[in-house]
């Protein structure tokens, strides 16, 4: 049985890599972040916060950048890049002065700008953008993983606890005093989150594609299903689905995990999306 | 200033100019019609077709034209959606083709320059990307003026347009055309990542400064085109990348007319809001 | 519904001034109570600050003079369109929203507020919808839904915002009945609505243009005089001067 199985060139595509080590760091890793990206993502869908995860995913860029020049945890560098560009965005939208959209895509321009003058004519970063823009497969450290561990733990603990305040604010926020909900602490809590989710998944993904797993698992889940058990439920199983498939893909490819991700999540939605009105589970 | 001695600089310097004010002019009315989600989406959508272009030896131009189009056709699908909302789904279709086109750049033996394509090459700009540019920014400035009648209607009395001659249907996507024109202009010489802040950040200034909707189009013109000259002289004289610095230029531009312009009327009723509301009002 | 305990539900409602900015007073010298037992109709055009007064009294305005002050806990009724419709939440879900207050953040919801949610919803007639999803109902389930969770909630005083717009009959019926019942359980209604013929029926009215116009018994407040002073020019007579109807803009809220 064993040899026929052995033969089959889908079942060894699937199953040789990860008989490498740093090919079963980085499912590990993915399979964690899986979790902290899944639920998080079913409340970046719900709350519409899609383009803001986004435009932090890419504002980290600069921070990214002069991390090893500077000998900064990578982390710390994109989380305080992170908070740069939270701080300038409410700053430049204060009072109505600039609209929300036009002023998230002109500073995560401005990230990008910064970034890559940083790296080409600065610190003379050139080829190592790549993996900051799109991802590794090979370089993730323990503390990496430890990271992706802690957001899959923070993002299980705070859905249990603030779940309903979430759904709350953001169904009815209107109502949220009277219904004894505490909605601005749920939502410092809930960027905070955001903030480590993205941190975390910056090594796998790469700051321009944080939403493959981010955005994308969870959206699709929301065209299957409608309720929100389900949704938290199908957005950590696709990401991690795409997460690993994407893995695959980028082993056999030779690419960052970043963009494999991103077409297999993004041709999954499609399949769901056109072809799948039958498919949806009313509660 | 050493500027206008290399050929290649005057290239650069010429059509960056000419494409700020015409991305400028354009980003007024994108501002006031609240198309930016719509301007970056087409901006980061179309970079499939940049790098086909440059694997096959197309001209960049038609890989523009082409990623534009493919990219406007999959977003206007998008955002027809009613199941997880517009904003979401379009953000997924992004995300998708911007990671197609990463993936087809990264893959090959011969990589297609994806640095170049992302973040543009300012200083290469050939004599016919510098035509190509200024033609473009010529038709898109031409349009601006021609329509400038229609497109005030359909921004401050949608209701009342159709009435005046004017459907603001057909007004907004001939507008959302010049786009696609403006950003194929601009992306041989800032990079698809970078055309944004070309478009959205001299009008965004100008919005603080203008009163009146002809005021805002001239300041975006002038603060878009000294977006490129500030730009290219930094570059020049700091030894930078040309597109990057041409577009921070335009940002801290910004930056400066929005913290020290006038203080714009408070939104009515305002009714204090969780930092996330007003997150989540951006694509909302 | 057990009818509230010991001390009687009762607003009170001294010299409330309040504004959402320095510049931008939107209620000025609004005085009046309302015990238990008592339905208030809320009259007034839109941006008279009907609205104002309810965020008033659920303490979410900074910037306020005056008291207001509320005894018993409060429930707020919003207009659905306030709600996202496109989430996925059943009208059961919604209904248990209102035991929120109770419940601590580490507990699931008890069954007891579970069972509670499932009886609110029978006495809206909306049982066996439970579990439609929100979105899915008409505007007028929707509203009984909202009503629901009032009731789960068990709130001595009651705000509701214009709770008869765009119903159909069944559920204005459905609303009306619900309504002289929580009047009967001695609970206090706020209602905010266009519509100054219902207001008749109701015990008090209070009439809102920006400040208080009048407040009283509907017989002697609703004069022609005190009318035109509230509305404007937004008010039209019909039958001789019996009849009075409010002209209704709809209002596109940007408070989103």
């Amino acid at each position: 049985m064993r040899t026929i199985f052995d033969k089959l060139a889908i079942v060894r595509w699937l199953t040789d890599p990860l008989a490498i080590g740093f090919m079963q760091r980085a499912l590990l890793a993915t399979l964690l972040l899986a979790v902290a990206a899944g639920l998080l993502g079913a409340w970046i869908v719900l709350r519409r916060l899609a383009f803001f995860a986004h435009a932090a995913g890419t504002a980290t860029f600069p921070g990214l950048v002069v991390a090893a020049p500077w000998g900064v945890a990578p982390p710390l560098a994109a989380l305080g890049a992170g908070l740069g560009f939270a701080g300038l965005l409410s700053r430049m939208t204060r009072r109505g002065a600039t609209s929300a959209d036009a002023a998230t895509g002109l500073l995560l321009t401005a990230a990008l700008a910064l970034g890559t003058i940083l790296a080409s004519d600065v610190y003379g970063s050139g080829g190592g953008v790549d993996r900051l823009l799109f991802g590794t497969l090979l370089g993730l450290s323990d503390g990496d993983i430890a990271l992706a561990a802690a957001a899959a733990l923070a993002a299980l603990l705070a859905t249990a606890a603030l779940g309903r305040t979430w759904l709350l604010t953001g169904f009815d926020p209107a109502s949220a005093p009277a219904l004894g909900v505490r909605a601005a602490r749920g939502d410092r809590a809930l960027l905070a989150l955001l903030a480590l989710t993205v941190v975390a998944v910056l090594p796998a993904v790469g700051a321009l594609l944080v939403s493959t797993l981010l955005v994308v698992p969870a959206a699709t889940a929301r065209l299957l299903t409608a309720s929100i058990g389900g949704l938290l439920g199908g957005a950590v199983a696709l990401a991690a689905a795409e997460g690993t498939g994407g893995l695959l893909l980028a082993y056999h490819l030779d690419l960052p995990p970043g963009p494999a991700i991103a077409v297999i999540g993004g041709g999954l939605f499609a399949l769901v999306a056109l072809g799948g009105g039958a498919l949806r589970v009313a509660r | 200033m050493d500027i206008l001695s290399s050929g290649l600089l005057q290239r650069a310097l010429l059509e960056v100019v000419v494409l700020g004010a015409t991305c400028g002019a354009l980003g007024v009315w994108l501002l006031h019609l609240r198309h930016t989600y719509a301007a970056e989406s087409l901006a980061h959508a179309m970079l499939p077709g940049l790098v086909i272009a440059a694997l096959v030896g197309a001209p960049l131009l038609l890989g523009a034209a082409g990623g534009v189009l493919a990219a406007a056709a999959l977003i206007a699908l998008a955002a027809r959606d009613t199941r997880v909302g517009p904003e979401i789904a379009v953000g997924v279709t992004v995300t998708t083709a911007f990671g197609l086109g990463a993936m087809l750049a990264l893959t090959p033996d011969v990589p297609a320059r994806l640095g170049e394509l992302l973040f543009g090459d300012l200083l290469g700009t050939t004599t016919a990307d510098l035509v190509a540019a200024c033609g473009l920014g010529a038709v898109v400035g031409l349009a601006l003026w021609a329509g400038h009648r229609p497109l005030a209607a359909a921004v401050f009395d949608p209701l009342a347009a159709p009435s005046l001659g004017v459907r603001p249907g057909r007004v907004e996507l001939a507008l959302l055309v010049l786009l696609a024109l403006a950003v194929v202009a601009a992306v041989q010489g800032l990079g698809n990542l970078l055309v944004l802040a070309l478009i959205v950040a001299p009008a965004a200034g100008a919005l603080r400064l203008g009163r009146t909707i002809g005021m805002q189009i001239a300041l975006a013109a002038a603060l878009g085109a000294l977006s490129g000259l500030l730009g290219l002289v930094a570059s020049a004289e700091l030894d930078l990348a040309a597109g990057a610095s041409v577009a921070l230029a335009a940002i801290v531009l910004w930056m400066l007319a929005a913290l020290l312009g006038p203080r714009p009327p408070s939104p009515a009723g305002g009714t204090p809001r969780s930092l996330a509301e007003t997150l989540s009002a951006s694509g909302g | 519904m057990s009818a509230p305990a010991a001390s009687p539900a009762a607003v009170e409602v001294q010299g409330l001034s309040a504004s959402y900015g320095p510049a931008a007073v939107a209620l000025r010298d609004v005085t009046f109570s309302a015990t238990g037992g008592q339905a208030v109709a809320v009259l007034g055009p839109n941006g008279g600050g009907k609205t104002t007064l309810f965020r008033a009294l659920l303490g979410e305005l900074p910037t306020a003079s005056g008291s207001a002050t509320v005894h018993g806990t409060i429930a707020y009724v919003p207009q659905t369109e306030r709600s996202r419709l496109d989430f996925p939440v059943s009208a059961l879900d919604v209904a248990l929203m209102g035991a929120y207050a109770r419940t601590s953040w580490y507990r699931r919801i008890a069954a007891r507020d579970r069972s509670l949610a499932r009886v609110a919803l029978e006495r809206v007639g909306l049982a066996e919808r439970a579990g439609t999803r929100f979105g899915a109902l008409s505007g007028g389930q929707r509203q009984r839904v909202l009503i629901a969770r009032a009731l789960v909630q068990d709130a001595g005083v009651l705000l509701l915002d214009e709770p008869f717009a765009g119903v159909d009959r069944t559920s204005e019926e459905a609303i009306m009945g619900i309504l002289d019942e929580l009047r009967a359980e001695g609970r206090v209604l706020l209602i905010a609505t266009h519509d100054v013929e219902q207001a008749r029926g109701w015990d008090r009215v209070l009439c809102l243009a920006g400040r208080q116009i009048a407040y009283g018994a509907p017989a002697e407040t609703l004069t022609n005089a005190v009318l035109e002073g509230t509305y404007g020019e937004e008010i039209v007579m019909l039958d001789c001067g019996h009849r009075a109807v409010a002209i209704q803009h709809h209002s596109h809220s940007h408070n989103h």
